[in-house]
Parts: C-alpha cells; sequence; structure tokens
C-alpha cells in the first residue's frame, strides 16, 4: 500500500513517498514521513511493515554513523546500498525483514546522484527510476516514456507531480498526500508536502 | 507453554549486578520447546485473524505454511475491544471499554483495559489481554529501574520506544498487542500507538480496536486542539459510548481518564448502556 517513487536528474536525485500509515482498512496516521535520512546526503525509502521499517533503517543509519565515527569518513551510496543489501540477505533465511526500499544519494567525489532499489529478499541494482508499492504498476511507464538524462529540476519536479498524480488518479486506495524530497551537493531538502486533489481538474494543492 | 515471567525475572535478577543497558533491555530469550525446529513450531500452531486473510509482503515459505496454520491454529487472537486516546493543548484523555470477549461468549464485563506504568503514563490493552497486562506490568518495573538510575523520569518517547523493541523482538511469536502509551512528560502531552508487529506510531489521536472505526467517527468530528478539559474527556467518552453502541464485541462500562502535568486521575466509570440513553435524554432536553 505505501507508495515509492525516485529518478536521478542533472546532479540531483528526486524522492517522494506517500505519508499514510495505516493498519488493514484504517489510516492511522496521514503524516508519516518515509523517507530517512541516512546521513547528509543519503535518504532511505522504506515501505512495507511499519515496525520492520523503523528497526531496519534504524539499523542501517547507526551502523552508517558507527563507521563514520570509527573511521573518519563518509560512505559512498554504493557502499550503504550493499550493506544494506547484505543485512536483508542474511536475515531473509532466519528473520526476514519485510521492507523495500530506495536508497538515494548524493556522492561528492563523483559529483552525481544515485539511486539503488532494494528488494525484501535481498536483490539489489542501481537504476536512474523505479518505484516501490502499488505505484510501480502506474508510475513504470510514466517514468519510461518521460525520463531523459540530465533532467533539469523543474523538469524532475513537474515529471514527479505528473507520477504523483497519476497515483492519486488510479489507485483506488485513498493516497493523496505525498513529501518530495531532492539531495543534491548541498544536502536533503525537503521540496514540497503536496496534496494532490485530482477533482480540481489537476490541479495541485500544496500544503504549507 | 511459554514461560515468559520466568525468563523475564532471570533478566532483572542480572540486572542488578550488571548496570549494562544491553543486558537488562535485551529479551529475546523466550522459552521454547526442544525440539528441530521451535521457531515454525510456535508458527503452525497459533493464528492471529489477519494472518487468515491476504498476506501481502510475505515471504513466500512462510505463505505455504498458511494453509496448515489456519487448520491446525489452537490459539485465535482479536482485537475486540475498543480504546481511544488523545492530546490536546492541556493533556491527554484516555477512554476505554471493559468488555472481554472469548468467540462470542462475553467473558467479562469489567475488565482493567487501562494499565498504569507510572504517575505519569497510562498505558491502554488491545488484542490478548494477557500479553498486554505483562508487557505494560514489565514496562513499568523498566521505567521505575530507569528512573533509580538516572534520576529523572522517563520520556514518553523513550518508554514507547523501551516496549517497541521488545515487541518486535517477538515478533513472529503470536503475540497480540494494540497499546497505546499515553503521557504528559517535559515535551507536553505525548502518545504513541505500539503494535506486537512492531509498529510505533505518533500522533495526537489514536483508537485501537474492533470498535475503533465507529470511535474514530465521534473522534474526528469533534477534535480540535484547544478543546476545554470538560469538553475533552466528554468527547472521549461520547467516542466510546458510540463505538460500545454499534460493536457487539464492546461495552460493560466506559472509563476515562485524564493526564496531565500533575499525573493521571480517573475522572469517571459510567455503564456504557445506560449512558448511550443519559445522551438520548439530554438531547431531547436540548431541543
Amino acid at each position: 500500500m505505501d507508495s515509492l517513487v525516485g529518478f536521478v536528474g542533472k546532479n540531483y536525485v528526486l524522492m517522494a513517498g506517500d505519508t499514510n500509515a495505516g493498519r488493514s482498512i484504517m489510516r492511522l496516521k496521514d503524516d508519516f514521513d518515509k523517507l530517512v535520512q541516512v546521513d547528509s546526503h543519503k535518504i532511505l525509502a522504506k515501505s512495507g511493515e511499519i515496525g520492520d521499517g523503523n528497526q531496519f533503517c534504524n539499523l542501517i543509519i547507526r551502523n552508517v554513523s558507527l563507521y563514520r565515527i570509527n573511521n573518519e569518513t563518509e560512505l559512498t551510496t554504493k557502499s550503504v546500498a550493499h550493506y544494506t543489501r547484505r543485512q536483508l540477505a542474511t536475515a531473509i533465511r532466519k528473520n526476514p525483514y519485510s521492507v523495500n526500499l530506495l536508497l538515494g544519494g548524493y556522492d561528492k567525489k563523483d559529483q552525481m546522484g544515485s539511486l539503488y532499489y532494494l528488494d525484501y529478499l535481498g536483490s539489489s541494482k542501481k537504476i536512474n527510476y523505479g518505484a516501490h508499492g502499488y505505484a510501480a504498476l502506474f508510475v513504470g511507464s510514466i517514468l519510461d516514456r518521460f525520463w531523459k538524462e540530465d533532467l533539469d529540476f523543474e523538469e524532475g519536479l513537474e515529471l514527479m507531480k505528473k507520477c504523483l498524480r497519476e497515483v492519486e488518479k488510479r489507485l483506488i486506495i485513498g493516497t493523496r498526500c505525498f513529501v518530495i524530497k531532492m539531495i543534491n551537493s548541498d544536502g536533503i531538502s525537503v521540496v514540497e508536502k503536496v496534496m494532490i486533489n485530482s477533482e480540481k481538474k489537476n490541479e495541485i494543492e500544496e500544503e504549507n | 507453554m511459554f514461560t515468559l515471567g520466568s525468563v523475564l525475572d532471570n533478566e532483572l535478577k542480572s540486572s542488578v549486578e550488571d548496570f549494562s543497558f544491553e543486558t537488562e533491555f535485551s529479551t529475546n530469550q523466550l522459552m521454547l520447546p526442544n525440539i528441530e525446529k521451535p521457531f515454525e513450531f510456535a508458527q503452525s500452531i497459533i493464528s492471529l485473524e489477519k494472518d487468515l486473510d491476504e498476506n501481502d509482503n510475505q515471504p513466500m515459505f512462510h505463505q505455504q505454511k498458511k494453509e496448515e496454520r489456519k487448520e491446525r491454529a489452537l490459539i485465535k487472537g482479536s482485537k475486540g475491544t475498543t480504546t481511544l486516546a488523545f492530546i490536546y493543548e492541556k493533556g491527554t484523555v484516555v477512554a476505554v471499554d471493559s468488555r472481554a470477549t472469548s468467540g462470542q461468549y462475553i467473558a467479562s464485563q469489567s475488565v482493567q483495559k487501562v494499565v498504569p506504568v507510572n504517575q505519569y503514563m497510562l498505558g491502554t490493552l488491545a488484542g490478548g489481554a494477557a500479553d498486554c497486562q505483562f508487557f505494560l506490568g514489565h514496562l513499568g518495573r523498566i521505567c521505575n529501574l530507569y528512573e533509580l538510575r538516572n534520576n529523572e523520569k522517563i520520556s514518553v518517547a523513550a518508554a514507547s520506544k523501551l516496549l517497541n523493541n521488545i515487541l518486535y523482538s517477538y515478533r513472529n511469536y503470536g503475540l497480540s498487542v494494540g497499546s497505546m502509551i499515553c503521557g504528559y512528560d517535559t515535551r507536553g502531552p505525548q502518545l504513541y500507538y505500539i503494535d506486537s508487529d512492531g509498529s510505533r506510531l505518533k500522533n495526537s489521536l489514536f483508537s485501537v480496536g474492533s470498535g475503533s472505526p465507529f470511535a474514530y467517527g465521534v473522534l474526528d468530528a469533534g477534535y480540535r486542539w484547544d478543546l476545554s478539559k470538560e469538553d475533552a474527556i466528554d468527547l472521549g467518552r461520547r467516542a466510546i459510548c458510540a463505538a460500545t453502541f454499534k460493536d457487539s464485541y464492546s461495552g460493560g462500562t466506559v472509563k476515562v481518564y485524564h493526564i496531565d502535568e500533575n499525573g493521571w486521575v480517573k475522572i469517571s466509570d459510567d455503564d456504557a448502556s445506560e449512558l448511550w440513553y443519559r445522551y438520548e435524554e439530554k438531547e431531547k432536553k436540548n431541543k
């Protein structure tokens, strides 16, 4: 039921997730941030069970901090992706974590952003654009059609909103509220907390 | 079969000699039968109602066992109750019903569904009564020890996180806990929802149990941050009353508590059916 979308642009990574937290048919919380900060330039977007997501992401974040304290150097996005994948893979046949993740990060050394798709079964792939949850069904084709290399920030934001509008329009479960975050050389910033209302002729209202 | 009590007593003993934070609070030492695959055995005899529905995000080998589990289910858990809590400007309001059902039989109409954790924190009970009572009591012990060691009151966030970590370590063992930790600390009124699946959510209002959709209806319609104390208490009471009216698994008496900077206080304890007709009378008079 969670929707996560992400793609890479020109020197930035744009990620969005819905802000619903629910239990069976009920929405318990409508401002639940699923895009957690790993360090100054990485975001781990989590979907799946809430408890597993919280505990697993905490594990990754604290171990990344520990590495930084021990070795006085930041890990690259690739390293964090590999570490995360390994944690998921070793757990799968003992104590599986039901979490699907998108890891987005900006590396100062390479001066570019990268996005990794991680699965609860322990798969990991570097991707240019991708999504998790039911959103993946609707948004996959939009990103295939409209994503291209080196999108500007404005073009990227417009593409992201196009994706979220489609999720709101076609997913029978009401996911109207999303949070969009961007990672670039300056770090992580919350671009918008959007509430999409497609009844209003495809207009998008901004919260705050 | 599961002897949780003796395991945790051992931990408390060891924590007196050894002040390390980890040994006290790490609890993945559930005693299981001495067979080849105890984890699978535990899973095979326990079924929760949600396991009987469609599983999303479950690994394949769990799904294969689902059919076997349905047939061999000896222990069933369901959250037949209504509890709610919300925070507002002046504190936290907690309201619960008091009915316990086992299948279609009403086992008791006078269950205590609010467990005090300490003087300024309450925990609510939904799901398995034994599980909730035990773990909330255990949380009370841990919070007391924390206060003695650190000479300061434990925050609601920390207490809920401790409970969350314990329940997470027992997440596949068939516990059924849907508890809310409600309190008032230095950050003001706080409310956390803790689940036996391992989720922990912070929000300004929650309702848990089979009657929760009905309670949410009344609660969402009347909730504001700047309610007065009487209005807030009345809102909590009316919401539980509405849930007991509509949900057959909720009933008995409606108990309302209020938590502010001076601690928690029990406000009222009314019979649910009488309360409904009392409100009806009031509406008629107002007209």
